[in-house]
């Protein structure tokens, strides 16, 4: 994109500084813990289901999802997936998942890091722990690496229920906890033998607790963003949100630097600031951002475009109390749940069926009053893109506001055009006027 | 019932090409039919209270246009085309549908079929990935609620002996498909793999005990017949969803006899038995979540282990695709996978892997659900043919 190197138009966040860099640390922590003969897993993202435990017993996680954006980012990943490529797997694999198979494989023939692993890589796992929430790649992608690592891979499960069944069977809600916490104690049982030591439970009750109330923190910043104007762009939301994703530090100590973005925030909704000079429109963001072109973002708020919510996915859920819970393992199971089936009850009353990644963002959009969605489908994440269509379709039907999709993917770069997507933009904008006109008439 | 007075395999073909006939038929004599999607609904519940299930499937030969609105082109293209036949209306006559979590995608599906097909009844069952005890208890309660809300559809009760009775037939019809399959471990084998898979899908189009009948009479006709398959290399397939006949015929054009398969239209589907529990749910909730072999249910570490053997793993979860090669005594397989199936996309690498070991010669094949990409196959399958002759 030209014009790159001038000075950017969002206005970023200075909390936001602290919470971007704790990702990096987590990378580091996993090398040190390898080099020092401590535990270390490989996880997909499990929204907390097992964050907590694995602090709690020590255990250095990083999560080759993540390193699949960063090899993308720093040029590597294409090597890894053409050496996945060449080790059989069809080639319309998640494409993080195929970075971390040929990664994986580039680990077995030199038995460590690659040399050209950016940041400090991945170290060879004690662990593969994959999960059952969402997407399939979750627990298929690690099956896989069994080709060329020896950790044991287990399998955290998560339920999911739809809307009318969650909601109007009498026991299904109860089943639904009682087996996430069936399942927490058997992973737990099965770390003690894998690390050699028990589980420290009042130390997890902690960690439980602080972790609750990391994300707690972090959706009361997100919700002052509803005010108008929003001071906080989506690029402050991406940069803020893998330290509560991926428990990347300590929580509690986390939940202090959410709470300092707070109060930035807080104090530039009291002055009117908004995150970009003019907020013209309100945009809310589904799913992946373009992580390599984040650019785009400044080109579209010098228009007046200001991204004021995105990718439900990556959101904490809506806070509950779960105080009066003793069971720090039901904590976690029910704080999870809630990421999962938190927005179900409006769903089920306005008749929709698509609880979560749908109805979210039907929610977002009219809480935040947003003009438009932005839909980004990719090429290579299925679970990212299979719901935009149906979202896109909803939305019009029901609030009459309309969605812009511009095409992109999660390793392929070449594929977002920023300049082609700018253009349409551009002409986007006489949509989202009309739409104004007709939501106005009702 | 059929429409010419056909039995055996020119009913099992009539059925295939016109499935839809039969169950209008059925709907005509006040039948309740409920479509259901993959192998994991218990389709004995449904027949315990005298309701058709009627599998869903797509149709490769009709271009995609409808679903577009809803479904991207990089999901599944057989549960778009599923969609898209819905959307079309020609799943119109179902009283309802019934759709597990079978895949990410296939729950997705569940979602939107609600919201645009205008069904008097639906039902979606939280099928767990995992065989875990709790998993297995979680499941067995989602098969509760499932059998309480098609009582509600009905209003009946359903008794416990009925849904034995209803388990024995399905059981019945399972042993005989098995004993169908027997009958391809001969040499030439007596029944293609096309025709079976005609039947497969006929099978899964009509009420249990008819399809019984038709398997009796499927399986005398083949065993009389002259006019049989001819010898030629023994092939296993492999794979995803297969519900047309064309690709399988391509294989046996080229002078291969598919003799044995691990598709979720075939033995994928038939093979494991429920077994008799007092309570028939929990025989129920084993058979579809512990027993059923399809790569969407996971197999991994359990209590104890600290560390991975590959070899190892391999046997745990392929073990039966070995033993299918020796007793179907196949000379190669073809490992067959849709077009942005994840699931099975995984899991193909892994199955060559394990086939290597055992020195047998695969070759995995990509489709994307359409009749016009039947051609570049054809060329692939020859060469694999080649190699093994
Ligand atoms: S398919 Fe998408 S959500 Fe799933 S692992 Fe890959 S990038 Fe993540
Ligand atoms: S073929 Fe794969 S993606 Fe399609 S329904 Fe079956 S498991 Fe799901």
């Amino acid at each position: 994109m030209s014009g790159e190197k001038k000075e950017k138009t969002i206005k970023r966040l200075k909390a936001m500084y602290p919470l971007r860099s704790l990702v990096d640390k987590m990378y580091e922590r996993a090398v040190e813990y390898n080099e020092e003969g401590k535990p270390t897993a490989w996880c997909m993202v499990n929204w907390w289901g097992a964050d907590a435990v694995l602090r709690t017993m020590d255990i250095a996680a990083v999560y080759p999802e993540d390193y699949g954006a960063v090899c993308a980012a720093f040029g590597t990943a294409q090597a890894f997936l053409d050496r996945c490529n060449s080790d059989g797997f069809p080639d319309h694999l998640c494409g993080y998942a195929r970075n971390g198979i040929g990664y994986a494989s580039r680990m077995k023939e030199l038995g460590g890091i690659p040399p050209e692993a950016p940041m400090s890589g991945m170290p060879k796992p004690t662990l593969l722990l994959c999960s059952g929430y969402f997407c399939d790649t979750r627990y298929k992608w690690f099956q896989s690496l069994g080709r060329y690592l020896d950790a044991p891979v287990w399998l955290l499960e998560m339920p999911h229920p739809g809307v009318r069944e969650s909601l109007s069977g009498d026991g299904t809600q109860k089943h639904i906890i009682e087996f996430m916490v069936k399942e927490l104690r058997e992973f737990i049982a099965f770390l003690e033998h894998l690390v050699g030591k028990k589980m420290d439970w009042d130390k997890l009750d902690e960690v439980v607790n602080d972790l609750i109330e990391m994300n707690r923190v972090w959706h009361e910043v997100n919700e002052l963003r509803k005010a108008k104007p929003c001071p906080m762009h989506s690029r402050d939301f991406w940069s803020c949100m893998p330290a509560s994703l991926y428990v990347a530090e300590d929580p509690g100590k986390t939940a202090v630097l959410y709470r300092n973005l707070y109060d930035e925030v807080k104090e530039k909704i009291d002055k009117k600031e908004a995150a970009i000079p003019e907020e013209k429109y309100r945009l809310a963001f589904a799913e992946l951002p373009p992580w390599h072109s984040l650019g785009f973002f400044d080109k579209l708020a010098e228009r007046g475009w200001n991204f004021v919510v995105e990718s439900w996915s990556y959101h904490p859920p809506k806070p509950t109390d779960l105080s009066k819970i003793s069971n720090p393992l039901e904590r976690i199971a029910r704080h999870t749940y809630r990421h999962f089936a938190g927005f179900f009850e409006e769903a089920y009353k306005n008749g929709e069926h698509l609880g979560y990644f749908g109805y979210p963002y039907l929610d977002y959009v009219k809480e935040y009053e947003c003009d438009a969605l932005v839909a980004h489908p990719l090429l290579t994440c299925r679970t990212a893109t299979n719901h935009l269509a149906y979202v896109q379709d909803r939305l019009m039907k029901v609030l009459k506001v309309p969605t812009i999709v511009i095409e992109g993917d999660i390793v392929d770069l070449k594929h977002f055009n920023p300049e082609e997507a700018l253009r349409r933009a551009e002409a986007f904008e006489e949509v989202i006027e009309h739409y104004r006109e007709v939501r106005k008439k009702g | 019932m059929t429409k010419r007075g056909n039995t055996g395999l020119a009913k099992v073909k009539e059925i295939y090409e016109d499935r839809s006939f039969y169950a209008k038929q059925l709907k005509a004599e006040d039948k309740k039919i409920i479509g259901y999607l993959c192998i994991y609904t218990p389709l004995e519940i449904l027949t315990a209270l005298d309701i058709v299930p009627y599998r869903l499937f797509g149709n490769m030969r009709e271009p995609i246009t409808n679903a577009d609105a809803y479904f991207p082109t990089l999901v599944c293209p057989f549960l778009r085309s599923i969609l898209d036949l819905g959307l079309k209306g020609k799943y119109d006559f179902l009283d309802g549908s019934v759709m597990p979590h079978v895949c990410e995608v296939g729950e997705k599906l569940a979602h939107i079929w609600r919201t645009y097909i205008d069904l008097p009844y639906s039902f979606y069952i939280d099928t767990p990935h995992s065989k875990s005890e709790a998993a297995l208890e979680y499941h067995k309660e989602w098969l509760n609620e499932f059998k309480k809300s098609l009582e509600s559809l009905t209003g009946k009760e359903l008794s416990t002996e009925s849904l034995k009775q209803a388990t024995k037939a399905h059981n019945e019809q399972r042993a005989l498909v098995r004993r169908l399959y027997e009958l391809r471990k001969t040499e030439p084998p007596l029944i293609s793999g096309a025709e079976t898979l005609q039947v497969m899908k006929a099978l899964m189009s009509i009420p249990v005990k008819e399809g019984n009948e038709l398997l009796q009479e499927v399986i005398s006709e083949v065993k009389e017949r002259r006019e049989g398959p001819k010898g030629g290399t023994r092939l296993l397939l492999w794979g995803s969803n297969i519900d047309d006949i064309a690709i399988i015929e391509i294989m046996e054009e080229f002078g291969a006899n598919v003799v044995m398969d691990d598709l979720c239209v075939g033995s994928r589907f038939y093979f494991p038995d429920v077994d008799m529990t007092e309570d028939p749910l929990d025989g129920l909730a084993r058979r579809y979540l512990l027993d059923l072999k399809c790569p969407r249910t996971f197999i991994g570490a359990a209590v104890g282990d600290t560390k991975r053997d590959y070899p190892k793993d391999l046997e745990r979860r392929f073990g039966y695709l070995h033993k299918y090669a020796e007793e179907w005594n196949v000379k190669g397989a073809i490992l067959y996978n849709l077009r942005f199936c994840d699931i099975h996309g995984f899991e193909a690498p892994l199955v060559k892997d394990y086939f290597d070991r055992y020195g047998l010669r695969s070759m995995y094949l990509e489709h994307d659900y359409s009749e016009s990409s039947l051609a570049p196959l054809r060329t692939r399958i020859q060469g694999f043919l080649e190699l093994l002759t």
